[in-house]
């Protein structure tokens, strides 16, 4: 059934084991976006992150959409016209931010993913390494919950680090341990150098997996964790140059999928 | 946490902060830069079959090739030679990527086992020092794979020659033998008086000797130990522990990892370690009839094994022997993750020492880590166990 | 021992495994010929090693890349350990217990699983005893020290080879006199005569074997590539099993000329060609099923494997049959990895990608195989200069609790989304 296709507008939906976010793209243009707490299940969270984005561009699901999904949840979405990887949504969205990106940095909850991207746009490679936790979000919270203080507080913090606590970049069960016996140390080591300690090892694991594929700037960082200021201040450091930040880091999947979508729909792919 | 007991004030032993400070800085030790500054070359070997008396005559300071002196992060090690490759290697390799061995002029390694072997690989790949040479190691000790590992020296001495187009003359190879019998005598000298119920030195002190043997000319080197052994002579320290140890295992030249073990009131007093003990363990011996580079691949090949070489009765025999002789109640088994031919070892030697009444505490370490924490509480264990066996 | 019970069970399993598997390539709607041969060939060589103690066989424990033509020279039953290891994973999908029984030997985690669950199944008795225990260095340290714990756990005697690390004249020589020995023990622990005719005619055909091989692998240059997309397993079982056998001369021209008809087709053995692949090591064997449905479904098919297909130039001479036997050691695929890895090694890649027009390449990354692994930077960095993009998969070739197929499914599709998005 043919539509009229200058209504379209693109959806992306991005939906990730902690949070699931959702753009609304028209004529290469932002509408509106979203980020909530992924529900029980995948559609569910998909329809609540996609209801939310359209709300606020003034739009329903009554109207024309088509949807391109991604993330952990992105095969579990029955209403979406296509399903892509995060990996190629995360290179169409960063050449959208940021045309000068060539390596993304995406710590997402579980895992941290590294992408490169050409100077077509086009993904070049990537590395990831989800084995173990011990470089993100999940991580962090836990790091927070054995320090007692929020994870704002933790950023705050490790600004005023003089030295850094060696703690085990290798797997997050060491580390845990690790932060423990610097707790309960006699003396024990200062608390912002515990923080800034944690911090190097998460940068540990991501520079591994960057020298891994070669680096290459400009970098960018995407994901919840690069709110972070005190780790992104870190990363800087070892990176040697400043990173590229989005103002909302955490959509730049959904982002890319939504241009995805528009892809399609420049293409004439019908919604079925 | 107090050191051993002694008996008497321990004095200390100024001779020994020399040998500190040859190594703080290194790579780039003060010793090592002063030696190429004279326009001098200076040429890196890994591992205990690469036969530095060859280098060292050629007028040359042969250093040894080690890690960081602390467990670090090896980013670009692990990104180079991936997780599962030893961290010592990966140690090894990112000093080499960032510049810290940049003052070499040459490198030399036999193909001793994967990380060695690997590791030059990536080093000709990625770092290019000027002249590279790895010598192929038997494993065996048979007359044929000595004439083999003999064939392979001369083709590095061959090959060394041309790099520097000089002559390395016999004579020169005599006198370098001479040097270095010398170190291994005073070595072992040293070694002798850990011997005694009460040693003056402490294993953690006598690594610091070794760690500095692989930083600086050798006849520098002898001049301090003949100092420190005359020091120690006097100064009437000494040493006792909960228990008598001994520690064998992969590479390790970490001190404070031994200082760990001690505070908590064990005294190490041998080892068969690749930086200590088997470095020194056996002379050049020069016969009549011999060459010296003859005399020099025989005293190469059939020095005290690493757990490479083939049987390992050979390695087992010797570590038995050498527990003997230092009256060892103990043995501390120090593994890095990966290390292949160490970790296969472990259950069939464990079996033969504690066929001799020597139980052992087998840890799982990094290179360079410095004992502190889960291997101290393990150490404690283990020492109480010792103890209770005594009663 | 009698044949019941534990005592050889795996030989038994696997045995009525590669009957299963006969009997499936036999009821294809097409079947391929030389598939028919390969598993009637490996159902063949654990019958024999079933009915070996009865016949009254004297049969051979080694170790991988072991010339096992000196032991069919000898009529010596071979039983090439780390195959039947894996093959335990491909085909039986049992593994646990094996590496649980090593574990408790006192073997590391880091010691690489197939050696590991070897250990382990001698240590149960879930492999027959063989009669001696014969290893060698290639590849790799785990190799090089399996051999003396397993003679322990056998009681068996055993010949280390020691096999130098370049192919200078010396360290040939070492070779050939280190083979030499080999045969003396071989003779006398087994009470029989190596027969140097057949060794030599064992040389002739594996030269033949070698030729076919090269062969076959230019026929898989072609596009679209005429072989199956994980059909190289076979390839490298030939040489670790059948190295010189005439059954193995059979199947490879075979082989031969069923590709051959296929390329003058322009037949491809997947219905739509869209990624020709560069595998590099290998795939966890209890995934091989699933590579091959994967391949098929996305059109991604593996033409080139240097470590296992790429081998080095040279005949061998069957007037000179164990400086032949040395030779060929030289030139199998894999030792010319062992090093040193030098710019020949490395062009080796760059000539592989360019001449079977690979679009990307697959690395699996065997956690257990540290000196593999270690040139994951090297090649990947040489495959970058020619804008080749390389997927690394972390897994382990028989323990499926490192990787599972639902992540290998999901980096592999990213992968194929890469290559499809230039």
């Amino acid at each position: 059934m043919a539509v009229n296709q200058d209504n379209v507008k693109a959806l992306g939906i991005d939906i990730g084991s902690l949070t699931t976010k959702a753009v609304v793209l028209t004529d290469g243009e932002v509408l509106s976006s979203s980020v909530i707490l992924s529900a029980d299940t995948a559609e569910l969270s998909a329809r609540t992150a996609a209801g939310e984005a359209l709300g606020q561009a003034g739009l329903s699901f009554d109207h024309n959409l088509y949807i391109v999904t991604t993330g952990a949840g992105g095969k579990s979405v029955p209403f979406g016209q296509r399903q892509k990887s995060i990996t190629t949504c995360l290179a169409r969205g960063i050449r959208y931010l940021f045309p000068s990106a060539r390596m993304v940095i995406d710590m997402g909850a579980e895992s941290i993913t590294v992408i490169k991207v050409n100077e077509r746009g086009r993904l070049s490679d990537w590395g990831n390494q989800d084995k173990c936790a011990a470089g993100t979000g999940v991580f962090l919270q836990q790091m927070a919950k054995l320090m007692q203080m929020p994870l704002e507080e933790m950023a705050k913090l490790s600004s005023k680090a003089k030295a850094r606590a060696g703690i085990s970049s290798t797997c997050a069960v060491f580390a845990e341990s690790e932060v423990i016996s610097h707790v309960h140390r006699d003396p024990p080591t200062p608390r912002e150098e515990i923080v800034a300690g944690i911090y190097l090892s998460m940068v540990h694991r991501i520079m591994v997996l960057c020298k891994r594929i070669g680096i290459e700037r400009d970098v960018a960082v995407v994901g919840g964790v690069a709110l972070n200021s005190g780790l992104v201040s870190i990363l800087e450091e070892e990176i040697g140059s400043e990173v590229l930040i989005p103002d909302r880091p955490q959509t730049a999947a959904a982002l890319g999928a939504a241009i995805l979508a528009r892809e399609d729909i420049d293409k004439g792919c019908l919604i079925t | 946490m107090t050191t051993p007991t002694s008996r008497a004030e321990n004095a200390k032993l100024h001779v020994l902060d020399r040998f500190r400070r040859v190594t703080q800085t290194f790579p780039k030790t003060d010793e090592i830069l002063g030696y190429k500054s004279q326009g001098k070359k200076v040429f890196g070997w890994l591992c205990t079959y690469a036969p530095e008396e060859i280098i060292h005559a050629a007028g040359a300071l042969p250093i040894r090739i080690v890690g960081y002196s602390h467990e670090t992060d090896l980013e670009d090690g692990t990104a180079y030679f991936y997780v599962n490759n030893c961290s010592f290697s990966r140690s090894c390799l990112q000093l080499g990527l960032r510049g810290e061995y940049e003052f070499l002029d040459g490198v030399v390694g036999g193909s001793t086992c994967d990380g060695a072997r690997r590791l030059f690989d990536l080093w000709r790949h990625y770092i290019g020092t000027p002249f590279h040479h790895v010598l192929t190691v038997p494993r065996k000790y048979t007359e044929r794979a000595h004439n083999l590992y003999h064939d392979q020296v001369r083709q590095f001495h061959r090959h060394l020659e041309e790099f520097l187009d000089i002559q390395i003359t016999d004579e020169a190879l005599r006198h370098s033998i001479e040097v270095y019998n010398e170190s291994r005598r005073l070595l072992k000298a040293l070694y002798d008086l850990r011997k005694l119920s009460a040693p003056p030195i402490t294993g953690a002190e006598a690594m610091e000797v070794l760690n500095a043997s692989f930083r600086m000319p050798k006849e520098l080197f002898n001049d301090y130990l003949r100092e420190l052994m005359d020091g120690l002579s006097t100064s009437g320290n000494s040493y006792e522990g909960r228990a008598r140890l001994m520690i064998t295992g992969s590479h390790l030249n970490n001190p404070e990892f031994i200082k760990s073990i001690e505070d908590t009131g064990g005294l190490v007093v041998t080892d068969e370690l690749c930086t200590s003990t088997r470095y020194w363990s056996d002379p050049v011996v020069l016969d009549g009839d011999q060459t010296p580079l003859q005399a020099i691949s025989k005293r190469y090949l059939n020095n005290f094994p690493c757990a490479r070489m083939f049987p390992s009765d050979e390695r087992f025999d010797r570590i038995l022997n050498l527990a003997r002789d230092f009256r060892v109640e103990g043995v501390i088994s120090q593994i890095i993750k990966y290390c292949v031919p160490y970790a296969h070892d472990r259950p069939l030697l464990t079996e033969r020492l504690q066929a001799q009444g020597i139980p052992t505490l087998s840890l799982d370490v990094e290179h360079g880590t410095s004992g502190s924490g889960q291997i101290q509480t393990r150490v404690q264990a283990f020492l109480e166990m010792l103890e209770s066996r005594q009663r | 021992m009698t044949s019941t019970g534990r005592k050889v069970n795996k030989i038994d399993a696997l045995l009525r495994a590669c009957r299963l598997m006969l009997r499936m390539s036999k009821a294809r709607p097409e079947p391929r010929k030389s598939e028919v041969m390969y598993y009637q060939m490996l159902a063949d060589y654990y019958t024999r090693l079933l009915n070996a103690r009865e016949a009254g066989d004297f049969v051979a424990a080694h170790t991988v890349f072991f010339p096992s033509e000196i032991m069919y020279a000898m009529d010596i039953v071979p039983m090439h350990l780390e195959t039947t290891s894996w093959m335990t994973a491909l085909f039986l999908g049992e593994y646990a217990d094996l590496l649980s029984a090593g574990a408790e030997l006192g073997l590391a985690p880091e010691i690489c699983s197939p050696h590991r669950g070897l250990a382990g199944a001698f240590a149960i008795d879930a492999l027959p005893r063989p009669d001696v225990i014969l290893w060698s260095n290639m590849v790799c340290d785990n190799t090089a020290k399996s051999g003396e714990l397993l003679m322990k756990l056998t009681g068996c005697p055993g010949f280390f080879l020691d096999h130098p690390f370049q192919n200078s004249e010396g360290e040939m020589n070492y070779l050939v006199e280190e083979l030499a020995d080999m045969v003396r023990f071989l003779e006398e622990q087994s009470g029989r005569k190596m027969d140097w005719d057949r060794l030599s005619q064992g040389v002739a055909r594996m030269d033949r074997q070698i030729e076919l091989l090269r062969q076959i692998g230019k026929l898989r240059q072609a596009v679209p590539s005429p072989f199956h997309p994980q059909g190289f397993l076979e390839l490298l079982t030939i040489d670790y099993l059948f190295a010189g056998r005439p059954e193995a001369t059979e199947y490879l021209e075979t082989l031969r000329q069923e590709l051959a008809e296929a390329v003058s087709q322009g037949k491809g053995a997947v219905p739509k060609e869209r990624f020709r692949l560069m595998t590099l090591f290998l795939p966890p064997m209890y995934l091989i099923g699933f590579l091959e449905r994967i391949s098929q479904e996305y059109g991604a098919v593996s033409v080139t494997e240097p470590f296992f297909c790429s081998w080095g130039e040279g005949r061998l001479d069957p007037s000179k049959p164990l400086e032949s036997v040395a030779r060929k050691s030289y030139m199998l695929p894999e030792m010319r990895m062992y090093g040193p890895l030098d710019d020949r090694a490395l062009s080796e890649i760059v000539d592989s990608a360019k001449q079977y027009k690979i679009d990307g390449a697959i690395y699996y990354a065997d956690i257990g195989c540290r000196h593999t692994c270690a040139t994951i930077k090297l090649f990947k960095d040489v495959l970058d200069e020619l804008d080749i993009p390389v997927l690394i998969l972390d897994c382990d070739v028989v323990d499926p609790t490192i990787a599972s197929e639902e992540e290998i499914r999901d980096k592999l599709e990213r992968f194929f989304e890469l290559l499809e998005d230039r």
